[in-house]
């Protein structure tokens, strides 16, 4: 397969997660259109790492994966914590910081 | 199977699993991002990574391959659907209609150019290699890279990782317990308050209860 169409793939697996972290409202969805976006770089560095036969793109995404596991576990302890002291995850009523 | 009839440009059957494989992780990221009820759009995040798996198998990428589904579809999804299952609540208004919404989708827009303006211009042409070396994306290889020439990095994220698993629990730590000393403690002093203020034969009871405590 050309490597291009890995790269529109991984392009469109971005927007996706961007328009999730954009347009909605629930925090829970918002941490899973982050992790979308992720996979969609590693998914071009591996890619390119495929078309120029250089490895280095393998470590990057890996340390990518490693990178999204302390995210997701950091955010969602986040998550937990607003949900304690505000009882909601609708990131609208998050205004603690706003004056 | 057919790779006999197509000759220079990819094999038919590999043309076909990669458009299957595209469409599958497409639709089911869509999916993830549209549900209202958080469980199955967390089901649709992994089926969406499971695909991812087969994409990065299918660029020779072995390792990386089973790392997305032991630590994406494996570890990370199973914290979101604990917490999931920790914060069950329906979402009232699931999208943000605002004005600002119009700002996202000019972002969008934005981008959208930007990036098909690097894959148009800045993608090398051709197809990938058909051939490559027979170690390319094992363990050993990988392994190789990682601790001569990205040991730093390594070291990095390890401790990053420790750092998140710190910060995690004390983020997510339960108060319950110092709001019940300090109010234990606030009645005490009450408590001890109250008793030096009434009659001299009062005091018994708290010296009492301290006594039966220790």
């Amino acid at each position: 397969m050309p490597t291009a169409y890995y790269l529109i793939l991984s392009f469109v697996l971005f927007l996706i997660g961007t328009a999730g972290v954009l347009l909605r409202r629930n925090a829970l969805i918002v941490l899973m259109g982050i992790e979308l976006q992720l996979n969609g770089g590693n998914l071009a560095l591996l890619a390119f790492s495929r078309q120029l036969n250089d490895q280095k793109g393998h470590v990057f995404a890996f340390l990518v994966i490693a990178l999204a596991a302390a995210e997701a576990a950091v955010g969602l302890a986040i998550l937990v914590g607003l949900f304690r002291s505000r009882q909601t995850i609708n990131l609208d009523e998050a205004t603690l910081m706003k004056r | 199977m057919n790779a006999a009839n197509a000759a220079p440009g990819p094999a038919l059957g590999d043309s076909i699993i990669f458009f299957v494989i595209a469409a599958w992780v497409t639709i089911f990221a869509i999916v993830t991002i549209t549900r209202r009820n958080p469980v199955s759009a967390v089901m649709s995040l992994v089926a969406t990574f499971f695909g991812l798996a087969a994409l990065y198998a299918s660029l020779s990428a072995h390792f990386l391959a089973v790392i997305q589904v032991l630590v994406y579809a494996g570890a990370i999804m199973v914290l979101f659907i604990f917490v999931v299952m920790i914060l069950n609540r329906e979402e009232v208004a699931p999208l943000a209609l605002r004005p600002m919404r119009l700002l996202g989708v000019a972002a969008a827009v934005y981008l959208l150019f930007v990036f098909a303006d690097v894959v148009s211009v800045g993608t090398p042409t051709g197809a990938v290699p058909a051939v490559v070396p027979e170690t390319y994306g094992t363990v050993a290889s990988i392994g190789d890279i990682l601790f001569r020439e990205f040991l730093y990095p390594f070291e990095a994220i390890s401790l990053l990782l420790l750092v998140a698993i710190v910060g995690g629990v004390v983020v997510s730590r339960s108060h319950q317990k110092e709001v019940a000393a300090n109010r234990a403690a606030d009645y005490r002093k009450q408590f001890q308050e109250l008793a030096s203020h009434d009659s001299p034969g009062e005091p018994e009871p708290p010296a009492a209860a301290a006594g039966g405590h220790h």
